[in-house]
């Protein structure tokens, strides 16, 4: 454990060194970065101020949901944006070969490797929506706020299982760029509401593809209007993750030819 | 023992035949035809601690593939892999451990820090102590001469300067085995030269290393074991010195004549070459005639004022074996196996 931490640490400060060693671009890429995932509350914002509304959410509860979205979208952007792309040149180059020969798991050092600190502008950002919204809703309680704590991380281990997934698909599909489109759209319904929709979808963003877990369900702790069963629905997000490690390690096994 | 031993190794691809022109590729989208390829094909072979050895091969004959199998990143179709004690797939994590490569066309430094970062993110990759990396890489930079340039963003160094960081990187942590795969492409003379000098001063304290490389400079220079692989089969398996014996005893006699000379008086030699009419290229084989008697029967047929004894260039040795295996199909028609390997 003590060694795959000193070589996150390591990669990490690598990936920093490489972001940095472009100073113009970096900082540019982090406005860049913010200014593209502030734009949609700034939407939520246009909505209310039209006389339009979710209903039964207030404009500052919706900026919430959101402001916590944008944050773990931060979070596992940097953490694990770069995964994709990697594999998906390495795949293309045929050199794979190279994350192969490191004597540590090649997913962990594939996340390692790529560190996204330009990502870090999201947090900031979200941080400040948070922080907006958080003082016009009300006092948080501890115990609301442990119950957030937990949804987060639940909500996290979905992107990271979409990340992986993702990831996982372009050892087949080489070179398709357009993958990420895909997960962005269904990763949409989790900046709204989920009692918005009908049943059918409210079901499947919770336990099928649970994007409800990335926004709604952390907000919903903090406002104290956690809908009964919800801690229920950290048990697909944790497959979700599971399911996306499986996967790619999988689709090593079939660049290496496992079976001929 | 042998510290490389590969038995019956066999890898198979499965691949879908496109065909050209509109038609074909429309009717392909619905309808794909597979192909097997075989792409190694029953090779055995054994690799003893401390040799330099060297797997050559045209184009597509299997070399990479089965280097690949060597370090672990593919898996074999059938047969077996025992390097040093380890499979290379079954047991990747520990095995990559112990060994390290070069590839000459894939970089493993980081294209926009210094090197000497991407040492850093080895040593905690490979857990080296502090120590233990400062000894090593201040051992590997003295021998390169690379102290400054390392502190330099790799972007900016020439070919012959980031493959003298690549050999540093895939020798920090003292693997016991090292693959270069074409470690000198690309490369000017000099750098070439410093280069294989490091080979063989790393390879005196006991590393072993498996070359794959086209330029044959490198073969002459450092193996002593070559095992050359055509159409995923092994078609010669012993030492350099047989394989330059391989062909027979030719050797190539290069004369620079005192006058030009009549056609017929060259019935009887081999003449493979005229730079003018006054320098003649002949290749002789010595299992038909000494050298001594040769010269001899020449200097009564012809005047000349220079002559020069060669051996045959490698390429040819190396040419001659891979169109002989063409001709004979698939399966090797010159398999010299090693029991007098060093003989």
């Amino acid at each position: 454990m003590k060694k795959y931490m000193i070589i996150y640490r390591e990669c990490a400060k690598i990936s920093l060194s490489r972001m940095t060693a472009y100073r113009l671009d970096f900082v540019l890429s982090m406005i860049i970065t913010l200014a593209g995932n502030v734009m949609f509350p700034l939407i939520t914002v246009l909505i209310y101020n039209s006389g339009a509304s979710f209903p039964g959410w207030s404009f500052y509860e919706v900026l919430l949901i959101q402001s916590v979205f944008t944050l773990s979208g931060g979070l596992s952007s940097m953490m694990l944006g770069g995964v994709l792309w990697t594999t998906m040149d390495h795949i293309r180059e045929g050199s794979f070969e190279i994350v192969l020969l490191k004597p540590v798991n090649p997913l962990f050092f594939l996340i390692a490797s790529n560190f996204e600190p330009e990502s870090f502008g999201l947090l900031v950002g979200g941080g400040v929506l948070f922080g907006i919204a958080v003082s016009q809703t009300g006092i948080v309680s501890f115990a609301a706020f442990l119950q957030f704590l937990m949804l987060f991380a639940a909500g996290f281990a979905v992107m990271a299982g979409i990340s992986l997934i993702m990831a996982a698909t372009s050892f087949k599909w080489v070179g398709n760029s357009r993958i990420p489109e895909i997960f962005d759209s269904i990763k949409t319904f989790g900046k709204y509401p989920v009692t918005i929709f009908p049943k059918a979808v409210k079901s499947a963003a919770t336990f099928l593809i649970p994007v409800s877990m990335i926004g709604f369900y952390p907000a919903s702790a903090l406002l104290g209007r956690l809908i009964p069963g919800t801690l229920l629905a950290m048990i697909p997000c944790v497959l979700f993750l599971l399911f996306g490690i499986w996967l790619y390690h999988y689709m090593i096994k079939l660049y290496e030819g496992v079976g001929g | 023992m042998s510290i490389i031993n590969v038995e019956n190794l066999t890898k198979t691809y499965v691949t879908y035949k496109r065909g050209s022109g509109f038609r074909e590729t429309v009717k392909s989208f619905f309808k794909r035809e597979q192909v097997l390829i075989n792409a190694v094909e029953n090779i055995s072979f054994h690799i003893e601690e401390g040799e330099i050895c060297g797997i050559l091969g045209p184009n597509g004959a299997g070399k990479s593939t089965t280097v690949k199998m060597l370090c672990g990143a593919l898996y074999p179709t059938s047969g077996s892999i025992d390097v040093m004690g380890y499979s290379p797939t079954a047991e990747r994590t520990k095995y990559v451990n112990e060994i390290g490569a070069v590839f000459g066309q894939r970089s493993q430094l980081i294209w926009d820090i210094p090197p000497i970062d991407s040492f850093h993110m080895n040593k905690a990759i490979y857990g080296i102590s502090d120590g233990d990396f400062r000894e090593r890489l201040h051992e590997l930079t003295e021998l390169f001469e690379v102290t400054e340039i390392m502190q330099k963003p790799t972007r900016v160094l020439s070919l012959g300067e980031r493959m003298k960081c690549e050999f540093i990187m895939a020798m920090l942590h003292r693997p016991k085995i090292v693959f270069l795969d074409e470690p000198t492409i690309g490369l000017d003379v000099i750098a070439k030269t410093k280069i294989r000098d490091f080979i063989k001063q790393v390879n005196q304290n006991g590393t072993t290393f498996i070359l794959t490389t086209h330029d044959l400079e490198d073969v002459k220079q450092l193996a002593r074991h070559v095992v050359i692989i055509n159409h995923g089969s092994k078609v010669f398996d012993n030492t350099l010195h047989n394989l330059q014996s391989n062909l027979g005893e030719k050797k190539i006699v290069e004369l620079t004549l005192k006058e030009p000379c009549a056609d017929s008086i060259l019935e009887n030699v081999k003449v493979i070459g005229r730079k003018s009419p006054l320098e003649l290229t002949l290749e002789i084989d010595m299992s038909d005639i000494a050298i001594g008697d040769f010269i001899e029967n020449l200097s009564r047929m012809l005047s000349f004022s220079d002559i020069s004894v060669k051996e045959l260039p490698m390429e040819e040795i190396i040419t001659q074996i891979y169109s002989e295996d063409s001709d004979a199909g698939k399966k090797q028609t010159k398999v010299l196996h090693g029991n007098n390997l060093y003989s």
